[in-house]
């Protein structure tokens, strides 16, 4: 029975205020770690899918930025350097794919030309493969559907990742004369170092970027990065409040138990021990806040996947709670609360005890 | 040299006797322009094993001679040494420490800690926590089987029997109490002087009290008398 278990004992005896303190944490951390932890999962499924699906580079026009990201279905290559790219000796199982967008009954639609079927979840088989919300609107497997003025059969659906656009997935060979054969993109094999022959292609042929697997993993990195920052910024501030309101409640506990503070001193316990067992009672709070937080966002970020899942691809809880997030946040969460402790606590360490004695 | 050497000597075999030792020493407060005497001068020696009450009206000093004997408060001027030792040389951080070794304090309101049940009362200032121990001071103030009972749940004279023992639990060299009988009713006030009666005649421990109350102050040995911030 030393003074820090009297810090636990203080929380349990007022059940009520210690419960709504900790509120304002849960909260901060349960909105910290469900954005933070939906932009984590959305990176870690990217790189994974871009990982799976190119060869050693991806060429694209240098117009569009030349990035991953940037404006998918506006920036192609021209048909002389595609022929080029060709030509090239040591570039080999050279596949181009194309993303556009077209006028279909009246809205935009996207069309999407791949090489590489393995990577999308059809139901029923490849070929003329429809979003969810195309099969939804009558355009059913075996039904008939007219793509710049050519009529193909519905082969097959598919429901993940669509994000509610109406898409169609053709083979690229069918849907590049659509395009007047431009590639959004052509990706490629490579004899020699990657990053050699990613030079060399910039380089030889005008008016494109190449990008190698781990170039492309880094600008998705950059850009989620700057996204998870801004997001989470924004939801510290939620925690920031409720640290906030740490201090004002142990302001009120240390006022209210001044004469407490009196008898701990008076029977023997060092300023420093009555500092402390006031910074671990806001310890306490944070880390108890901090735990029910990420216990309710894990919850949540589960039900996201659950409900939204086929939407948004397939992520796992894992991908959206990595160590680093769950360990920083307790940890980060304590550490604000006990930097909240510290004046509540500094100002009962400095009482007088013959005057907090008198105290009523 | 000699001569101050040996005057350091003399004082040190005169205070081994001496649990405390007030040398001409004045407590002043300053109260807007006003400024107040609480102690003015005291000198006064209190030997191992005495048992004294100080008696007084209010304002007279009673509480701040207890609160500097209780190194809780520091003299304005003059030197209070505690067994030989000048209290305001040490740190605060020692002052706690002597506080928790040397001195068990019994205040008028118990003050006990509500949310502690009487044995974790009496565990917390140990300084060598020992349950079997705590008990065995429980059992000697009669409150053998009222270990986890809360302060709410025993009468006052249990609470204040109860913080006794918590006093006691460091074998201090001085037990100081405010007003220990304060708050009681006759019988119970009885059953508390006769303790801490018991503890000064059967264990030597140094005790004193401080009390409006003449029928406590008849159970101390000596009755100090206060007027004014000094000893009549």
């Amino acid at each position: 029975m030393g003074i820090y278990s009297l810090s636990l004992k203080n929380l349990r005896r007022r059940k009520l205020r210690s419960i709504l303190t900790m509120l304002g944490v849960v909260i901060g951390v349960t909105a910290l770690v469900v954005l933070v932890g939906l932009t984590t999962g959305m990176t870690s499924y990217m790189k994974e899918s871009t990982g799976k699906m190119m060869g050693d580079v991806i060429i694209m026009n240098s117009s569009g930025g030349g990035t991953i990201m940037a404006s998918p279905g506006s920036s192609f290559l021209e048909t002389e350097a595609v022929d080029k790219i060709k030509n090239m000796s040591q570039l080999y199982n050279i596949k181009e794919d194309v993303e556009f967008f077209t006028e279909f009954n009246g809205t935009q639609i996207y069309i999407v030309g791949t090489s590489d079927w393995s990577q999308i979840k059809i139901n029923g088989t490849k070929g003329v493969v429809v979003s969810k919300t195309l099969e939804d609107s009558g355009y059913k497997i075996g039904s008939k559907i007219t793509i710049k003025d050519q009529e193909m059969m519905v082969t097959g659906t598919f429901s993940e990742g669509s994000m509610g656009m109406g898409v169609v997935i053709l083979d690229a060979d069918k849907a590049l004369p659509m395009n007047n054969n431009k590639p959004s993109t052509v990706t490629a094999n490579t004899r020699g170092d990657p990053e050699v022959v990613k030079d060399q292609i910039e380089s030889t042929i005008n008016g494109t970027t190449a990008s190698t697997k781990s170039d492309l993993s880094k600008q998705i990195d950059d850009m989620m990065s700057g996204l998870t920052l801004f997001i989470g910024g924004i939801a510290s501030i939620a925690l920031l409040v409720g640290v906030i309101s740490i201090i004002n409640i142990m302001l009120v506990n240390v006022t209210e138990r001044t004469r407490e503070i009196g008898v701990l001193k008076a029977i023997g316990f060092t300023n420093r021990e009555v500092l402390g067992s006031i910074l671990l009672e806001a310890a306490l709070i944070g880390f108890l806040g901090a735990v029910v937080g990420l216990i309710i966002a894990a919850i949540l970020l589960e039900l996201a996947i659950i409900f939204f899942g086929q939407q948004i691809g397939d992520i796992q809880l894992v991908a959206m709670l990595p160590l680093w997030l769950v360990v920083s946040v307790i940890g980060g969460a304590t550490m604000l609360s006990v930097l909240a402790g510290l004046y509540p606590a500094w100002r009962a360490s400095r009482l007088n005890v013959v005057e907090a004695l008198r105290n009523e | 040299m000699n001569n101050s050497d040996s005057k350091i000597n003399f004082s040190t075999a005169l205070s081994e006797n001496k649990v405390l030792e007030f040398k001409d020493v004045w407590k002043i407060y300053q109260m807007g322009d006003e400024k107040i005497n609480a102690l003015a001068g005291v000198n006064l020696s209190i030997k191992k094993g005495s048992f004294i009450s100080i008696m007084g009206p209010s304002g007279s000093g009673k509480s701040t001679l207890l609160h500097v004997a209780g190194i809780l408060d520091m003299p304005t001027k003059g030197t209070f040494l505690m067994k030989g030792k000048n209290t305001s040389t040490l740190s605060g951080r020692e002052q706690a420490r002597f506080r928790r070794k040397e001195i068990g304090f019994v205040f008028q309101r118990f003050n006990l800690f509500p949310q502690l049940s009487a044995l974790e009362n009496v565990l917390l200032p140990m300084i060598e926590p020992d349950p079997e121990k705590a008990k065995g001071y429980l059992d000697k103030m009669g409150l053998t089987g009222k270990y986890a009972k809360l302060p709410s749940q025993l009468s006052g004279g249990e609470q204040q029997r109860v913080s006794i023992a918590r006093a006691l639990v460091n074998n201090p060299s001085l037990i100081l109490a405010d007003e220990p009988t304060g708050e009681l009713d006759s019988k119970n006030a009885e059953i508390i002087m006769g303790i801490l009666k018991e503890l000064n005649d059967k264990e030597g421990v140094t005790i004193i009290i401080v009390t409006h109350n003449p029928l406590a102050a008849e159970f101390t040995d000596k009755i100090i008398e206060m007027r004014d911030g000094n000893i009549l």
